[in-house]
């Protein structure tokens, strides 16, 4: 080719989304428009620019230097930008030579009903984009080196497979967990289903592999209450309180110990159903088995009180830093408290929660496993499902942040079947009542409970969620009355006396206020942490190198908090397998030549560091002038707006490029007003 | 000398895509092996996908496109794993790479041999509800765009050959070979097939030409359908009432399928909305026994969907009988205040078939599997993606019916123990 290329190239690629955006957009009329772009050369539309075909347009074109820059009017960068991006690198060009015009999120899907307006709005968006394509520069990533770590926190299921599975890749991992013993709540079953293995015996394997790794360092009582840093290199500002004990004990050595010290705070680890003392441990052959100091009840004279040795009743808290490339978030689920009265909870001993009565069936439990009220057995027991989940506005009081919780717990429905099927096992003669909405055995091996609950005579009761079964408030003594319309009797009001009612409690997630706070992470409406898509990086959030598994993002079983660990256990080791990673290039740039020293940038500056005044030697002496961190700035923009001689831009987002955005949007459309 | 890989994985659909693509993030070299002529599996023939209603290409393409474009990862698609024997500590693999007439390297995919053609038959990207020619691209953005010749179909007349305007590319003398590979870990994502339309006798499918499948009704719904638009299949005409029959081939002793197919309602429950978005005028009912909406977000979106005024009847569908006029008349029992034994007329019904092991699981490789045919794992609640085979791991619905973001996130626990078992850790 003899002829000089053009100096500026855009190509423009209007995508039909299979209908999702041209059965709004009359894309034609969009491409028409954007062809007559000053430095567009092409333009183009196709049923679906993220296919194959669709990506081959781009390369192609690239290859043939038909462009040097590149718009998709399509859906979300957010979605698609990563691949856009990576036709173009393919091609042998920049990356960042790409803008996207968002015509399906902000126009097609928001403006269904008036065809004629989509298609204004879709052109000013692709003509906006074409005219900064046009100033684009083929920028670069940053590389960063990565700290050769991954953080995890929180012990329980989901955390530790996460540990372990990263240290089995041969990854150094810091694990962080809250509580003084690792374990999470499966500690606090008995069975599980649908394996019937011991709950302490299965997680009492995981542990003992995570613990015996050497590639694992754990601290327990301790909790992240700050963090920071960026993918490749974060960090995690960690208060550890000491555990007051430092030798293993049998729960007999500990128990004839601490026999001077009251038995008054409830025990969490019966839900509240028994009473421990202020050094406990929660159960025989509890990693590690040494017990831990409550320091919030402990007794002043605790020292004097306490016999034996290997305690230490002075409380020390130390703060220290970890840092690594990634971090896996674990942090778990609470199970749901009701309110005082909700069912007769709090009011009456024979209105419990699932997890209180998994407790009473332990033989280590509040009971010693007998199934008894106010020292009375059990006869009659009804189990009520979705209380604390599935609930309904107006008809459940809401959450103290005023919303209810309309989401569905996913375990509870067969942890109940599971354990009546333990109890038809256990007490002969006992009635089972069940009062549900649906029975989502869904899993592999859990219908077979519900199957066998039906055979082993367990009454079902169907509720409507709108008109939710009423609990007598009965005579202090007295049996419970539970009152349902009966659904499967075609509505007939029911009375059921029972000894105990039992409350199949959901899942709400375990505060991580303070993480949510330093890194600003997204929470879904329900309050669990809200991943960034749940197909596309299901495990991972906005924070890039932030992943999150198991209950703290949504309720779930065992296996499934396990997948979920090995899940983000993957992504974080795509990371840490490689010495560097590659940063968006958007930050800031300081243009000497304009720059005056006046500080003004600095002052503004919200990151630690990410912009200083350094002395610079020129022909008239020294001075100052404003110097970036570039793997530090976040591209916030705050410095260009301080600075008072237009000396600093965002690369990628330039003042002149904006300018060239908003002429595209100012550009009016024929027959627009 | 056999070719060397540090995995195979068995199959290309989501979960065996995510797998591949996280293996080959951590700089292993993969082998992915799919039966089928492309590759996405059941996921990219979907409309939209439940909770978020996303367009399942969008979700889809990219992790197809990313793991087809991914240095590390090489695909064979028409091929099957004949064989995948232990040896010494990697796996010695057969695959046999079927015939596909077309030249794979040399196709442009410019479709110019499918207009050629003069054999019509019927579509099975389709579900038989379209057709399309004895050799064609699978479906418009197929991974390869290449042709296939289906030899059963072709005439051979030669058009397409003539058409062709790449030399040589078709080869109507191709010829199944087969290929050996070494290999050090597997994982298998062989997904499901639906359970058979015509196994509950009750309900007529052989019969009654209105009453489909889920996978039809997807293919409906979708901006590539057979028809453009959701019309029944004997007349073509606009459907005014629908009817979602659940539970028609899961947990049903008659059936041999007693467990729950997990993903039946959610399906249901989006289709009838985008039923109701399609055909705004059109009546829809769901026959259930229980909703199980356990997802994150999936209990507000059939929330959601009563409150658009899809109509839920709580009953297990006795019989379906033919109505005149293509019609369908489903006898239930209807369970509530109200209930009692009822008929209702629909123009349209879709069973909600459940879900059974895709392929032959126990051919090539010697794994345990439970009473259900989906393959066993021995640590399912600490490490549901190992089987009884060191080395051999498992993800998506090969291990149990599941929806399309568990077995994302299963896939890429796979790759995580396979990549820690390549590491050297215990597997």
């Amino acid at each position: 080719m003899a002829e000089a290329l053009p100096k500026k190239r855009v190509g423009v690629y209007i995508c039909h989304c299979g209908g999702n955006i041209s059965d709004v957009v009359d894309v034609e009329a969009v491409r028409k428009a954007a062809e007559k772009l000053g430095d567009v050369t092409v333009a183009r539309r196709n049923m679906f620019m993220c296919s194959s075909e669709g990506q081959a347009l781009i390369e192609e074109d690239l290859r043939n230097d038909r462009i040097d820059s590149v718009v998709v009017a399509s859906c979300t960068p957010s979605l698609h930008e990563p691949t856009f991006r990576g036709a173009i690198k393919r091609a042998g060009g920049s990356p960042f030579m790409l803008e996207q015009a968002n015509i399906r999120e902000q126009v097609s899907w928001t403006h269904t009903h008036d065809h004629a307006a989509a298609t204004a709005k879709a052109t000013q968006l692709t003509l906006a984009a074409g005219g900064k394509a046009a100033l684009l520069e083929p920028l670069e990533f940053i590389r960063v080196e990565t700290i050769p770590r991954g953080l995890v926190v929180g012990g329980g299921v989901a955390g530790l497979r996460a540990a372990r599975d990263l240290a089995q890749r041969g990854i150094d991992v810091v694990l962080i967990e809250q509580s003084p013993f690792l374990g999470g709540r499966t500690t606090q079953l008995g069975r599980v289903y649908p394996t019937e293995e011991d709950a302490r015996e299965m997680m009492g394997r995981l542990i003992a592999e995570v613990t015996a790794d050497p590639r694992i360092t754990i601290h327990t009582n301790a909790r992240p209450i700050d963090g920071g840093g960026s993918l490749g290199d974060y960090w995690l500002k960690v208060e550890q309180v000491s555990r007051g004990c430092h030798r293993e004990m049998t729960p007999i050595e500990l128990a004839e110990a601490i026999a001077g010290l009251p038995a008054d705070i409830p025990n969490e680890f019966d839900h509240g159903l028994s009473q421990r003392r202020a050094v406990w441990m929660p159960y025989e052959g509890c990693s590690p088995s040494i017990p831990a100091v409550d320091w919030e009840h402990l007794p002043d004279d605790a020292a004097e009180r306490v016999q034996g040795e290997g305690f230490d009743f002075a409380r020390r808290v130390e703060q220290f830093e970890v840092r690594g490339a990634t971090i896996i978030l674990a942090t778990g689920f609470d199970p749901y408290t009701p309110c005082k009265g909700e069912y007769g909870y709090g009011e009456h001993p024979g209105v419990v929660t699932l997890p209180q009565l998994l407790r009473m069936l332990a033989p280590d439990g509040p009971t010693g496993g007998r199934l008894e009220v106010d020292d009375r057995p059990v006869r009659d027991i009804a189990f009520l499902r979705c209380v604390g989940s599935r609930q309904v506005e107006g008809v459940n009081e809401p959450q103290p942040d005023g919303q209810v919780n309309d989401y569905c717990s996913r375990a509870c429905c067969t942890a109940t079947l599971h354990v009546q099927a333990e109890l038809n096992e256990r007490f002969a003669d006992l009635n089972i009542y069940d009062l549900y909405q649906d029975i989502r055995t869904y899993g592999r091996g859990h219908e077979e409970y519900y199957i066998r609950a039906s055979r082993d005579g367990v009454i079902f009761c169907l509720y409507d969620a709108n008109k939710p079964p009423v609990v007598q408030q009965p005579e202090p003594g007295t049996r419970l009355a539970v009152r349902v319309h009966d659904q499967l009797t075609n509505g007939e009001e029911l009375e059921l006396d029972v000894d105990l009612l039992v409350l199949a409690t959901g899942m709400i997630p375990h505060t991580v206020d303070e993480l949510v706070e330093a890194f600003k992470l997204p929470r879904s409406a329900d309050r669990f942490l809200q991943e960034v898509h749940p197909k596309l990086r299901p495990v991972e959030l906005a924070v890039e190198g932030v992943m999150v598994a198991g209950t703290c993002q949504a309720p779930m079983t065992i296996d499934e908090a396990a997948a979920a660990g090995s899940a983000a256990a993957a992504k974080a080791a795509n990371v840490l397998t490689k010495e560097y990673v590659e940063l968006n290039p958007y930050v800031a740039e300081v243009d000497p030549a304009l720059c005056r020293g006046s500080g003004d940038c600095v002052a503004e500056c919200s990151v630690v560091e990410a912009i200083q005044l350094v002395e610079v030697e020129t022909d008239t002496g020294t001075v100052q002038r404003a110097e970036i961190n570039h793997t530090i700035c976040n591209g916030c923009g705050m410095c260009v707006a301080a600075c008072p001689h237009d000396a600093i831009n965002i690369k990628g987002w330039t003042i002149p490029q904006f300018k060239a955005l908003v002429a595209g949007l100012m550009t009016l459309q024929e027959g627009e007003a | 000398m056999s070719e060397a890989y540090d995995a195979l994985v068995i199959g290309a659909g989501i979960a065996g895509l995510q797998a591949a693509s996280d293996l080959a993030d951590q700089g292993y070299q993969v082998l992915v092996v799919e039966k089928e002529p492309g590759i996405g599996g059941k996921m990219i023939l979907l409309s939209k996908v439940f909770p978020t209603l996303d367009c399942s290409s969008c979700i889809t393409t990219p992790k197809m496109s990313y793991a087809n474009n991914h240095d590390n990862i090489t695909t064979l698609t028409l091929s099957e794993v004949m064989h995948c024997q232990r040896d010494g500590d990697g796996f010695a693999v057969t695959v046999r790479r079927k015939a596909r007439y077309v030249n794979e390297e040399s196709c442009t995919g410019c479709g110019k041999c499918e207009q050629a053609c003069p054999v019509l038959c019927s579509d099975p990207y389709d579900f038989d509800l379209g057709v399309t020619k004895a050799i064609h691209i699978p479906f418009k953005n197929a991974i390869p765009l290449v042709s296939v010749l289906d030899m059963d179909q072709c005439i051979m007349c030669g058009a397409c050959a003539r058409a062709c305007p790449v030399p040589d590319c078709i080869d109507y003398l191709d010829e199944d070979r087969e290929v050996e590979f070494r290999v050090r870990t597997v994982i298998l994502g062989t997904g499901f097939e639906l359970t058979p339309i015509d196994a509950k006798r009750e309900y007529r499918a052989t019969e009654l030409t209105n009453v489909i499948s889920p996978l039809q009704m997807e293919r409906l719904l979708a901006p590539h359908g057979p028809y453009g638009g959701v019309l029944r299949p004997s007349d073509g005409k606009v459907a005014d009432s629908i009817a979602f029959v659940q539970c028609a081939g899961s947990r049903d002793e008659t059936l041999g399928v007693p467990y729950c197919s997990r993903v039946c309602c959610m399906y249901a429950v989006k289709m009838a909305m985008l039923l109701s978005g399609a055909l705004p005028l059109a009546d829809i009912t769901i026959y259930y026994m229980d909703i199980r909406t356990f997802g994150k977000g999936y209990e507000q979106f059939y929330q959601n969907a009563k409150a658009m005024g899809i109509s839920f009847v709580k009953g297990k569908v006795a019989q379906i009988t033919g109505a005149g006029n293509g019609n369908a008349e489903v006898r239930v029992e209807q369970i509530g205040e109200y209930g009692g034994v009822r008929e209702f007329e629909h123009d349209l019904v879709v069973l909600s078939l459940g879900l059974r092991p895709g392929g032959d699981l126990l051919g090539p490789l010697p794994l345990t599997v439970g009473d259900d045919g989906f393959v066993a794992s021995p640590d399912s609640k600490l490490s549901p993606v190992r089987t009884s085979e060191a080395g051999v791991f498992v993800a998506g619905a090969a291990v149990g019916p599941k929806d399309i973001v568990d077995s994302i996130i299963e896939a890429s626990a796979a790759a995580m123990q396979a990549s820690a078992y390549l590491a050297g850790g215990e597997a």
